[in-house]
């Protein structure tokens, strides 16, 4: 049994069991090949961009039996800052890839056999999530939300969407792709005799994008937007930054925030006389300590980073009270958790949690100074959380009580 | 209208045991996704959220795409075929630096009371990239005409 589609449309379609280039898709880039060379690319960098989401969830949803470990101490910086390098330059490849299976997109008929059905529902998801991961990461680096959901955990559960299709999409095309990847590179003559892809020989000399032309085009095209925004957390390429949307040493004290006093609602409250840091909880000696208290204790330096989730980053020398040794003077066990409050009154950052192993770290510290300098408001006066190995949204700002849970 | 001629389904066609062990086994974790965006749906809002995936993909297939293959037709027309691939991979580059910086350079993120938003002009950024990226194709070109130019080559 067949439809029959009127002719006009069929020359359109294509057919699921030929070569990607065929009929009016006749452009010689549309090459198993240069397909698989760009998909494995993808898988690369979807697969970094897995895992280092991974780790930047649960380090913000902590599991018992995973428990976030304070050293290295820049570990999250770079883990964050690949995340967002690998997938801005995933989107180029994106595009190219898309471009290039698109004739798929028209196939009639839709399914030949059952494993064609199966293929070819699988490439929706795949498709919507690849879409849908790189436009949602490359709004969200920009702070747009055009969107009412929540953007970390719509990208989190849509990243399992969009990896589960890329496993099922690597087991039906492994064989194929396998193929084509051995195939070393042929000449034009060879390529018109070769009965297992058919493609045809390159494009004659200077006539349209060759194939390494398209690869070099591709390449091209992510190797500027990395270079234009890596400036972000690579200081020494700030100057190249042209589209990245932090710069290093644009803010308060020459380093960034991403939310502000004024907005997080806190300036009169951390301005205010009234201001006491409250160690309570599971302790022998609750404490309640003014600003002049606090800046009498001993002092500790250590110069970490602050990594933002966007991927932007910069190192700083913090100085301040041992998380520690504040513990200590209250008398609590030390293996215990901790919980920091700010003084913001509502958000969804406005707690954090330390672990036993972080709080007890040499460098976790609430933090009064940087740069020598008392901390700007906008970095969290009178002070802020600063620990190692640790998302920015983490390291909580204007900190008014420390509970030992 | 196989190339090795011959009915039925090709060896090279047919689904193997890796296919159907990968369609599981990604089916199960489509699946884990999809039932995390349900269970969290008062984070995930899945009526709007399926709003932007199936919405990107059908705005991609739909319309990107075609749209992109169309200019790929006009300009192969319309550009003569020693300039061709160099002004196609300097169009492909500028179209994605564009598409890229869009958010950006319309500052649909900008927060108000913090300098350190968006701090830079993204339009002077933009056409600077794309400068850079259209002299670079120019100086291709012009490279390119002169080595294949008909009195070099006799």
């Amino acid at each position: 049994m067949s439809i029959k589609l009127p002719a006009p449309v069929q020359r359109f379609t294509t057919d699921l069991d030929e070569p990607l280039q065929q009929g009016v898709y006749r452009s010689a880039l549309r090459d198993e090949r240069l397909a698989a060379i760009l998909g494995a690319s993808l898988g690369i960098l979807f697969s970094v961009c897995f895992v280092t989401g991974l780790y930047s969830h649960v380090q913000q949803n902590p599991l018992s039996w995973f428990p976030i470990q304070p050293r290295p101490a820049g570990l999250y910086r770079l883990s964050q800052g690949l995340h967002v390098v690998a997938g801005i330059a995933s989107v180029p490849v994106l595009i190219a890839k898309l471009w290039l299976v698109w004739p798929r997109f028209v196939a009639f008929p839709v399914a030949k056999r059952a494993s064609h059905l199966v293929e070819r529902i699988g490439l929706f998801p795949l498709v919507a999530g690849g879409v849908f991961m790189t436009f949602s990461g490359v709004a969200n680096i920009a702070q747009w939300y055009p969107w009412k959901f929540s953007f970390t955990a719509s990208h989190y559960w849509m990243a399992w969407v969009t990896m589960g299709s890329i496993v099922a999409h690597v087991g039906a095309k492994w064989m194929i792709a396998r193929r084509a990847l051995a195939r070393p590179s042929r000449r034009p003559a060879l390529a018109d005799a070769d009965p297992v892809l058919g493609t045809t020989a390159e494009v004659p000399n200077g006539h349209g994008l060759s194939r390494r032309g398209l690869l070099t085009t591709v390449a091209a095209a992510s190797g500027v937007l990395t270079l234009t925004t890596i400036g972000q957390t690579i200081r020494p390429l700030r100057k190249l930054g042209l589209l990245a949307p932090r710069d290093p040493a644009t803010g308060p004290q020459g380093y960034p925030v991403n939310r502000g006093a004024a907005n997080a609602g806190v300036v009169d409250l951390a301005n205010s006389p009234a201001y006491r840091l409250e160690i309570s909880g599971r302790v022998a000696r609750p404490m309640s300590l003014t600003l002049d208290q606090l800046r009498a204790l001993p002092t500790h330096d250590a110069v970490l980073p602050i990594a933002c989730v966007e991927g932007w980053s910069y190192s700083a020398p913090w100085s301040g009270v041992r998380v520690r040794d504040l513990l200590a003077m209250a008398g609590a066990d030390p293996d215990r958790t901790v919980l920091l409050e700010s003084l913001e009154p509502q958000g969804v950052y406005r707690t954090s949690t330390l672990n036993a192993d972080q709080a007890a770290d040499r460098d976790t510290l609430l933090a009064t100074h940087i740069d020598g300098e008392p901390l700007a408001l906008d970095h969290g006066f009178p002070c802020r959380l600063i620990a190692p190995n640790r998302p920015g949204v983490l390291q909580t700002k204007w900190v008014t009580k420390v509970v030992v849970v | 209208m196989g190339h090795q001629g011959g009915g039925g389904v090709k060896e090279e066609h047919r689904a193997g045991p890796l296919f159907w062990i990968s369609a599981v086994a990604g089916w199960l974790v489509i699946g884990w996704g999809l039932r995390g965006v349900f269970q969290h749906s008062i984070d995930t809002r899945p009526a709007n959220l399926a709003r932007f995936v199936v919405g990107g993909a059908l705005l991609h297939d739909l319309i990107v795409a075609p749209v992109v293959i169309v200019l790929g037709v006009l300009l192969a027309r319309a550009v003569p075929g020693r300039a061709r691939a160099i002004v196609q991979g300097a169009l492909a580059v500028s179209g994605i630096v564009a598409l890229f910086s869009y958010p950006l350079v319309r500052a649909y993120g900008l927060a108000a009371n913090n300098p350190t938003s968006l701090p830079r002009n993204y339009t002077a950024g933009l056409l600077i990239v794309l400068g850079v990226v259209w002299a670079v194709a120019a100086g291709l070109v012009i490279a390119r005409l002169r080595t294949t130019a008909p009195g070099h080559t006799g």
